[in-house]
């Protein structure tokens, strides 16, 4: 599909991959940095508010600032999606802390009393119960990062945001209108995604006495 | 067997938990230690799958130190129950029984049939596919029961498994259990803070004091009988002489003949007709089970507690206890305990002189 002089579904494409891709890295990332701050105070009280304060570095001058660390292209994508995947962390070390904390400690104490080693704890037994507050915090990184990938059409990336900065440019609203509803419209759509796949997960936690 | 050596277990900060703790739990037996909160019992029965480390002396199990064991591998030889059952809620309950045979190296298919073999022995087939989210507490309970057997383990650790069901519930699950462990002849160490469950349960009954000192140990009658102090007396608390009479057999006590009748409601024409008139009469059904008294006011009233003699069968001659023919007394609206054998059948009658008069003839010391 073309529009407004671009090829529709290519920024699509480039939108989903370039929000969704940081996503998935980012949770691989900051599971075993969770798992730490769930396990030791120490780590913690490091972890937990560096990965806060992340988040507070403004996302252009991420953009902007990657290229000259790493040398990589001023227009390469992987500055924005190197940028998505240290929001993603930052979101997620805290969700995946406190999804592990809320695993009932009489379980996990069943657990290791039956005789799971510590890997087969976490993986069969604290993971699995975690899920619900893991998908819960995935959603917001999910959906920051729809949004935040926009911003990577400032510096010539394509997106969505290609539609918002060009449209504005040209003073052209429909253009700009086309790229703010078609980015919340993926956003929505992978939110729906995720919250399928939490669910799916999870038959066990909508089981109530009598069902 | 279980064998407790010079146990000891000092926590980092410096609160003693355990102090030396001997005592050995017997093959096949129901040991129960019981002690007021931070008496150390939980403790104690941790030390034993490794999940609290001493920090002197040493925990045998079946002669081997247990410190010399993996602790995975020590714990999936052991069954374990705690409070709140502490089931896996994301796995249905057959899934919940079969996670031990698994992690003992069955296969999926093997584990989930023995774990259906155990549900089954637990009356528990019915719920075999639900989430623990839709069981009662007291099924959990039992769900939490069966996954401590599926492992097929000699021993089983219990740490206060009935205490957060109802009163009523309670009751059921500890029948259950030594109904079960009649059949299965496990070496049992219960942990609990309520002393009628662990006069109730154990064969021999450890007391414990706050910080890990070991009061008494002995079976629950000499307990009630003979408390070493004044701790353990307080502890075993009010009525105990009372509570000690079900330990006694009421061995020489002798039925007397109660006038009897066919009750209406059932369904026995030839039951003989013995009814007195003016007097309390006892109402058999068609299978020689009383079912009420008949009051001197010709209306029906409640039976009171029932003697109940040990034997299966009016043939066998095994006495009930002292307790149930003294209860059986005192509860009867007629003046008169109603005694039945083990199937329930009518067996005669009990008079408060014959009870008080064993009593009195010193049966109980």
């Amino acid at each position: 599909m073309r529009a407004f002089g671009y090829d529709i579904d290519q920024l699509v494409i480039a939108h989903v991959l370039l929000a969704i891709i940081p996503v998935i890295l980012g949770m691989i990332i900051a599971l075993p940095l969770g798992w730490w701050a769930h396990r030791s105070r120490g780590a913690r009280r490091v972890l937990v508010p560096l990965s806060g304060a992340l988040y507070t570095i403004p996302s252009l001058a991420l953009i902007v600032f990657i290229p000259v660390v790493l040398g990589t292209p001023i227009l390469s994508p992987v500055n924005v999606g190197l940028t998505l995947t240290i929001y993603t962390v930052a979101l997620l070390v805290r969700s995946v802390a406190e999804a592990l904390d809320a695993v009932p400690a009489s379980v996990s104490l069943a657990a290791l009393a039956v005789g799971y080693r510590p890997a087969g704890l976490l993986l069969g037994v604290q993971l699995p119960l975690a899920v619900p507050v893991l998908t819960a915090g995935l959603r917001v990184a999910s959906v920051s990062s729809f949004s935040l990938v926009t911003v990577g059409a400032l510096v010539g990336i394509e997106s969505l945001g290609t539609l918002m900065t060009d449209g504005f440019q040209q003073d052209y609203t429909a253009m700009v209108v086309t790229g703010i509803v078609g980015s919340i419209a993926l956003a929505f759509i992978f939110d729906a995604l995720w919250l399928g796949l939490g669910r799916a997960l999870t038959p066990w936690s909508r089981a109530r006495a009598g069902v | 067997m279980i064998e407790f050596r010079d146990v000891g277990k000092r926590f980092a900060d410096g609160t003693v938990g355990l102090e030396e703790l001997s005592l050995t739990a017997r093959e096949g037996e129901i040991t129960v230690l019981v002690g007021p909160s931070g008496c150390g019992k939980t403790t104690s029965l941790r030390t034993v799958n490794r999940m609290v480390e001493p920090t002197s002396g040493s925990v045998h199990l079946d002669g081997r130190d247990v410190a010399d064991v993996d602790p995975p591998e020590l714990r999936r030889g052991i069954g374990y129950v705690i409070q709140q059952a502490g089931l896996f809620p994301h796995r249905r309950v057959i899934d919940n029984v079969a996670t031990v045979p698994v992690l003992q190296g069955l296969s999926r298919q093997e584990a989930k049939k023995r774990a259906a073999e155990v549900l089954e022995r637990v009356g528990l087939s019915a719920l075999a596919q639900r989430w623990p989210a839709q069981l009662s507490g007291g099924q959990q309970q039992r769900v939490g029961v069966a996954r401590a057997l599926a492992g097929d383990a000699p021993v089983l650790l219990m740490d206060e498994p009935f205490s957060a069901v109802d009163p009523v519930v309670r009751v059921e699950l500890q029948d259950e259990l030594l109904r079960l462990q009649a059949e299965l002849g496990k070496t049992i160490l219960f942990v609990t803070h309520d002393i009628d469950e662990a006069i109730r349960l154990g064969d021999r009954v450890a007391v414990l004091r706050v910080g890990g000192r070991l009061a008494q140990f002995a079976p629950p009658d000499e307990l009630l009988a003979a408390p070493v102090d004044e701790f353990v007396s307080g502890f075993v608390g009010r009525d105990r002489g009372y509570r000690r009479l079900g330990f006694v057999s009421a061995t020489a006590l002798r039925l007397v003949d109660l006038p009897t009748r066919a009750d209406a409601n059932g369904d026995s024409p030839d039951s003989p007709d013995r009814a007195v008139p003016g007097e309390w009469t006892v109402l058999l059904d068609g299978t020689e089970r009383p079912s009420a008294w008949l009051g001197p006011d010709g209306a029906r009233h409640d039976l009171g507690s029932l003697y109940v003699t040990d034997g299966a069968d009016a043939a066998s001659d095994a006495a009930g206890t002292l307790r149930g023919a003294l209860d059986a007394a005192l509860s009867s609206p007629a003046g008169r305990g109603v005694a039945v054998d083990g199937g329930g059948r009518y067996r005669g009658g009990v008079e408060p002189d014959d009870v008080l008069a064993l009593l009195d003839r010193g049966t109980t010391r």
